[in-house]
């Protein structure tokens, strides 16, 4: 038998991780809705556990400061969102510690439909229930399972066949009070033919220590084309557990773009399933971190018939004794002939002590296909940076300006110009 | 008054390699210096140290401009003091746009001057005025900084960006080096069109040619980290007849073996 370790000339403090079933039992006041919830509770509670750093996929990433963390279910106080807003004009559905807020949030234009999933009626209800948990295994995956045991409400979104949106709908979810847990849930359906921009927006209030665990289900019908934009800025103390999955039928066009302003611990999981022929799917991200931040990128293409293409590019720049990770891996299944799938993740360390643990992976079973992948890992130029000192800009100016250069690839991939503006302001706030 | 530009003894090396072993060196208003020397004298490496490149170890009895210490000033404070490198290989930096790029350059200047921005009507007719007179096309004004320009349109962004940013000081670091004679022409007609009684030029190049179009009133011979012989300009002219052979012998006699 062996004996618990114990150190002789530390007795006195008492090492007390938490456990599972504590962690729990935090969560336990939450009802379940839904059959399903109940499902996941009980593959949670019993044999599935958190990943350690044993997990392949978690290697870089430890959880325990998340599942061994005391954490509260606050009520919101919010009565005013217009500060977090990028553009007014935008529709605005806005959530607080994971539950709808109706006075809030704005009318939907023509053509899309919302339900609070909490509050689901009639055929909404029937619909939303044929596709929730579709694309998540709730039994195997601990942090969607999570969400789908705990998650008290969420946004099934519809978008109307054939019909083009053009004012960009934004789900805002606000973590508001200090260890907020919530575990905000949504499921996007886009029909087939229909045009639709989105908004994912995560912002915090007085929400240190917080913890987001968040899942999106996307559906996107043939001939569909949907552009989904993941701005995750719940504030420097905060953890985000973030995971989307797309399922795109034929000749649908699907662009995810994942930008990380501010965050202690974020981990974004993007699984996009390629089912069907003649789709583009694109998955953009940059996080740009500092201090001990650390940021998770974990990407999945999954190439299952021909003819369709991916593009990938994931760009960092990390700065004091930030951490980044980036796992993309592209899989090409034997029946996606023709495939044409590119990744590329590119870094920039501004400092000594910043890390990056980058890894671009390619599995491919058919034999006509164009693939590639890389990575690289560098510093600011040094003689770009003397050339720009040298014509009077001051070593902050000109970094700036070269990690906007850096940056301006995947800037000119948003198509909204107000996202793009914030976007721009963003990195010079870095740099003040 | 105090100095323009004055060297005393100014020493620098690179990785225990001294390059530059006392130059001594005094610019007045106005006035423009070739400096010439064969390949490994340390032209280039006193354009550098000059501009401030901080690969280097640097000592000197003084280096003054415009009465400020230079060497104690970061390469943009030397900048917005007046002083100008042209760069022998200018840098290419994607995504910068050069017209952004200089409307920051001459903002931070003003800054430092005390003055506001300058307006963005102020600025497009200086860009156009500055374009027309390097004969840089307008397109090339607002592509990314030097990247996928030829040889000849770098050198003559470098000349833009000098008229843009108005120095007292104008260094050229081997600005004819790579040049078609065509191309040297604009450029040295560009540098002629700058030339003023309050400004100042350090001309430093390998060949006597440049020297045609941009005429220097005093020509300096640098060899082996020293200048080793002054004069005027019919200097270069005898530099180009006999080589660069006949200084190294006169240096190496007057040497205590």
């Amino acid at each position: 038998m062996k004996l618990p370790r114990s150190n002789p000339h530390n007795n006195n403090i008492e090492f007390k991780a938490m456990n599972k079933e504590t962690f729990l039992k935090q969560f336990d006041s939450i009802p379940a809705h839904y059959p399903i919830q109940g499902e996941a509770r009980a593959a949670i509670h019993n044999g599935l556990d958190f990943p350690t750093s044993r997990d392949e996929k978690w290697k870089y990433t430890r959880v325990n400061s998340i599942v061994e963390s005391s954490i509260k279910l606050n009520v919101s106080t919010i009565t005013d969102v217009n500060s977090f807003k990028i553009d007014a004009n935008w529709c605005y559905l806005v959530f607080v510690n994971g539950a709808f807020h109706l006075g809030l949030s704005d009318a939907l234009p023509n053509g899309v439909e919302m339900t609070s999933i909490a509050q689901a009626e009639g055929s909404m209800k029937e619909n939303m229930l044929a596709k929730l948990g579709k694309l998540f295994d709730h039994k195997s995956q601990a942090f969607p399972s999570l969400n789908t045991a705990y998650f008290n409400d969420g946004a099934f979104l519809s978008v109307a066949k054939n019909i083009k949106i053009d004012q960009p709908i934004a789900i805002l979810n606000i973590s508001e009070g200090s260890a907020q847990a919530s575990n905000p849930r949504n499921l996007i359906h886009v029909e087939s033919g229909a045009e639709v921009k989105l908004i994912h927006q995560f912002e915090g209030v007085n929400n240190s220590e917080a913890f987001t665990n968040s899942v999106c289900e996307i559906f996107v019908d043939e001939n569909a084309q949907t552009e989904y934009y993941l701005i995750e800025n719940e504030g420097p103390e905060t953890k985000t557990i973030s995971s989307t999955n797309i399922s795109q039928k034929r000749d649908s066009c699907f662009t995810i773009v994942t930008i990380t302003k501010s965050g202690q611990l974020v981990r974004n999981n993007i699984h996009m399933a390629i089912t069907e022929s003649g789709c583009e799917s694109n998955m953009m991200g940059i996080y740009f971190t500092d201090g001990t931040q650390h940021v998770d990128n974990q990407t999945y293409a999954d190439h299952q018939d021909h003819g369709c293409n991916s593009n990938e590019l994931y760009k960092g720049v990390l700065a004091d004794r930030s951490t980044g990770v980036f796992n993309g891996k592209i899989m090409v299944h034997q029946a996606a002939q023709q495939t044409n799938a590119f990744q590329s993740n590119q870094n920039i360390l501004l400092s000594d002590k910043a890390t990056i643990n980058t890894k671009p992976e390619l599995e491919i079973y058919a034999d006509d296909v164009k693939c590639s992948h890389g990575c690289t890992i560098g510093q600011l130029d040094e003689e770009a940076m003397f050339y720009l000192q040298s014509r009077g800009l001051g070593k902050e100016a000109a970094h700036r300006l070269l990690v906007e250069a850096f940056a301006q690839d995947l800037i000119d991939t948003i198509e909204i110009d107000s996202l793009k503006e914030n976007f721009s302001q963003f990195i010079k706030s870095k740099f003040e | 008054m105090s100095d323009f530009l004055s060297i005393k003894n100014l020493r620098a090396s690179i990785e225990g390699n001294q390059i530059l072993k006392g130059i001594n060196l005094e610019v007045k208003p106005g006035e423009i210096h070739a400096i010439m020397g064969p390949n490994g004298s340390g032209k280039s490496t006193l354009s550098s140290v000059l501009a401030g490149r901080d690969d280097y170890e640097v000592e000197a009895d003084s280096v003054t401009f415009l009465g400020k210490d230079l060497l104690e000033l970061a390469p943009e404070e030397r900048s917005r003091e007046g002083l100008f490198l042209a760069f022998q290989y200018p840098v290419e930096i994607p995504g910068v746009s050069n017209i952004n790029f200089l409307k920051a350059a001459i903002n931070a200047k003003r800054k430092y001057q005390g003055l506001d921005d300058i307006s963005a009507k102020d600025f497009m007719v200086m860009v156009k005025e500055k374009q027309a007179m390097v004969e840089l096309k307008s397109k090339l004004a607002n592509r990314s900084v030097n990247e996928g320009f030829s040889g000849g349109e770098k050198k003559r962004n470098e000349i833009f960006q000098m008229a843009m940013l108005e120095p007292k000081l104008g260094i050229l670091d081997e600005t004819d080096s790579g040049l078609d004679i065509d191309a040297l022409k604009i450029v040295s007609n560009g540098v002629n069109k700058l030339r003023a009684a309050d400004r100042s030029f350090i001309v430093i190049t390998h060949y006597q040619r440049l020297l045609e179009y941009i005429v220097p009133d005093f020509v300096h011979v640098l060899f082996e980290g020293r200048i080793v012989k002054s004069g005027g300009k019919e200097l270069a002219m005898e530099l180009e007849e006999k080589g660069y052979d006949w200084i190294k012998d006169e240096v190496t006699a007057q040497q205590p073996s």
